[in-house]
């Protein structure tokens, strides 16, 4: 009885447990690591990711693989700077149609997932390709910066507006002065928005119905195909999010294919499987999961550790996880059963 | 007979109108005739900005001269690198650039076009081969120029942070020059080393240098020995208000570099640079001088540029464009000409 008990605290909270454990070997050998703006900056390096893989945890729910995530995140990146600088339009505009190229191509993964029952990742995996190329070909393939020049021989006039890069780089006051980013504050206004709407609303709880028996999910009268689409809107959105805070922070649109986007953003998803031995997709998980590879990345890079072990440290912590849900879980619900 | 002469003719009417003075009728052969020669670019690396104006180098010298031109592009995959060389042979190419590659996968295709009397030039991949001349865009002397005007700047004992991925192969010729200036002065403290590609890479490399530069407050300089890196390093300082503590020195320029450099109060105070436009230049014109049985040499080095925030500032420089026609030594290196040869006008 005891045994089994303690199977649960861990599956519960092994990982919580190690997160805490983390922080405090950090603060101990890493210097510096222990301070506000350490906070605030370890929240700031995970907030795109994080945004993007609140996305991928919404299309994950339904039981589902959004893999264009991250060059969505691209295209908004480049789609911003072509409109401010070659358009030469305001920063609220460029959002806007930042955030409509997300929805739509959110829209047309689910129609083509839906309607021509292409199967998730191979439908996504096409989209994906067919932004990285997109995003390239109104500039031929060069990155975009104030005062290019056109093919028309002319130099760009435009600028990134003060009122968009304020999106990427001004930091509210919190204890200390300028201590929290713009993007960290959206990160945790998405990663709330998305948790509640999955966890307490009704149309959530219909997603993590489809997700675990579609077929019983329509049988009661559900709108599979709607809620399906819906998800992968939401995810192209979130991603644009990401993509217009990385215009943000970076003030130029350098073209990247944003697959390691997509690769970290992906793993915070999976990891947050594990924490409170959810065993599926939520928003808290997903979030608490960027944290954990925020950390542990930013307490290494200050240890000077090389570059090649954080692949390393994330390829584990992701194992790791795994290994909690899927052994751990199916230890448990047998233990359950017996 | 009279036909070609027409053409020829023709041929410099049209020239002449686009590029100004040629004199197009004193090239040697088989230049005397440049419709006539083909010429075949091989790329093995085309994303990017610096690619880009390579290519647009390499385009406009082969337009200036005459010849026709044509690009292959492997987009990094080594053994379609190789197949294009054996493409271009079987096209009936008179010479080949081969643009990046692995020398593994290009030497042995090399080879095949050197047997087959084609004229072969390789940019920044070494093929081991005597008759095909190196063209290179020395990254060791962009590093040293840059570390040279940091020591300038901050004197011989600083404390330094440093932006590095080993295994890429200008990366490591720009460290050889890092590691010099580090043995010959002992007080010059290497406080981290820190560096990662992932994509986008400014984004990336400013998460680590927060960390970095929390974790080690007394860094004073910055090498960051490529652009993608200085603009990460820069990010990262400005988000911890040390824009008046950190000089950041590094390598490379585009126009999106020079108005990082030139913000107010900005960290970046110097990088060293080569015109990839004009590398793209130097290639063709080192082929068209092996065309004609001149020899280039078995290196041709197209000499850096030191670009200081000062310069930028004084001169008002907004993009390359300016760049350019405030540096002539930028916009065209006096490499790999000849009397007779025509070159872009600016």
């Amino acid at each position: 009885m005891t045994r089994e008990t303690l199977l649960t605290f861990a599956i519960r909270f092994g990982f919580l447990i190690l997160l805490f454990c983390m922080v405090i070997y950090f603060s101990l050998s890493a210097n510096g690591f222990a301070s506000p703006r350490s906070a605030a900056f370890i929240l700031q390096s995970v907030a795109i990711t994080g945004i993007l893989a609140l996305g991928v945890t919404c299309t994950l729910v339904v039981d589902g693989f959004d893999l264009s995530i991250g060059s969505v995140a691209t295209s908004a990146l480049m789609l911003s700077a072509y409109a401010m600088v070659i358009l030469e339009m305001s920063a609220v505009t460029a959002v806007l149609l930042c955030l409509l190229m997300g929805a739509i191509v959110g829209l047309i993964n689910g129609l083509l997932i839906v309607k021509f029952k292409v199967p998730d990742l191979l439908a996504t995996l096409g989209m994906m390709f067919l932004l990285i190329g997109l995003q390239r070909i109104p500039t031929q393939g060069n990155s975009i910066a104030t005062g290019m020049k056109l093919p028309d021989g002319s130099a760009a006039e435009g600028a990134f507006s003060a009122a968009f890069l304020w999106l990427g780089r001004h930091r509210f006051d919190l204890f200390v002065e300028k201590l929290v980013p713009v993007p960290v504050v959206i990160f945790l206004i998405t990663a709330v928005v998305i948790w509640v709407f999955l966890e307490l609303t009704r149309h959530g709880r219909l997603m993590y119905a489809i997700g675990s028996n579609e077929r019983a999910a329509a049988l009661v009268g559900t709108n599979v195909n709607r809620y399906k689409i819906a998800a992968y809107m939401i995810s192209g959105v979130t991603a644009s999010i990401g993509g217009i805070l990385l215009a943000a922070r970076l003030g130029r649109g350098d073209i990247a294919s944003g697959n390691n986007l997509l690769l970290d953003s992906v793993a915070a998803a999976l990891i947050g499987f594990a924490v409170l031995g959810a065993a599926r997709a939520n928003a808290f998980g997903t979030a608490i999961g960027a944290l954990f590879v925020g950390i542990l990345l930013q307490g290494l890079t200050m240890m000077n550790a090389p570059y090649y072990t954080q692949d390393f440290v994330k390829g584990a912590v992701l194992v790791l996880a795994l290994v909690f849900t899927f052994y751990l879980s199916a230890k448990r619900s047998a233990g359950g059963k017996t | 007979m009279l036909r070609r002469q027409a053409m020829k003719l023709m041929g410099s009417v049209a020239l002449l109108a686009g590029y100004g003075s040629v004199a197009l009728a004193d090239m040697p052969a088989p230049l005397d005739n440049p419709g006539d020669v083909k010429i075949a670019l091989v790329r093995y690396l085309s994303t990017g900005d610096f690619f880009q104006s390579y290519l647009s180098g390499v385009e406009t010298q082969a337009e200036t001269i005459g010849m026709d031109l044509r690009v292959f592009d492997s987009r990094q995959d080594a053994a379609l690198q190789a197949d294009m060389v054996d493409q271009a042979i079987a096209l009936g190419v008179d010479g080949i650039i081969i643009q990046h590659g692995l020398t593994e996968s290009m030497k042995d295709a090399a080879q095949r076009a050197v047997d087959a009397g084609i004229k072969v030039v390789a940019f920044d991949v070494n093929v081991e081969n005597d008759a095909i001349p190196q063209i290179e865009q020395s990254d060791y002397l962009l590093g040293k120029l840059a570390l040279e005007q940091a020591l300038k700047d901050n004197g011989n004992a600083f404390t330094a942070g440093y932006v590095y991925v080993p295994g890429i192969a200008p990366l490591d010729r720009r460290n050889v020059a890092w590691e010099e200036v580090k043995d010959a002065n002992p007080d010059i403290t290497e406080a981290a080393v820190f560096g990662t590609l992932d994509n986008p890479i400014a984004n990336s490399i400013a998460n680590q240098a927060r960390s970095v530069m929390q974790a080690n407050p007394t860094i004073s300089v910055v090498f960051a020995p490529y652009d993608e890196f200085a603009k990460g390093v820069k990010i990262a300082v400005d988000e911890a208000g040390m824009a008046d503590d950190v000089d950041i020195y590094s390598a490379d320029v585009s126009t999106a570099d020079i108005s990082a450099m030139r913000e107010p109060g900005s960290a970046w105070v110097a990088t060293v640079a080569t015109n990839p436009a004009v590398v793209g230049e130097v290639s063709v014109r080192a082929l068209a001088l092996l065309l004609t049985g001149e020899n280039p040499g078995a290196s041709v080095v197209v000499p850096p540029t030191l670009i200081t925030q000062d310069f930028l500032n004084e001169q008002d420089i907004k993009n390359m464009d300016d760049l350019g026609a405030q540096m002539p030594q930028f916009q065209h290196a006096d490499v790999a000409v000849a009397d007779w040869m025509p070159l872009p006008t600016r």
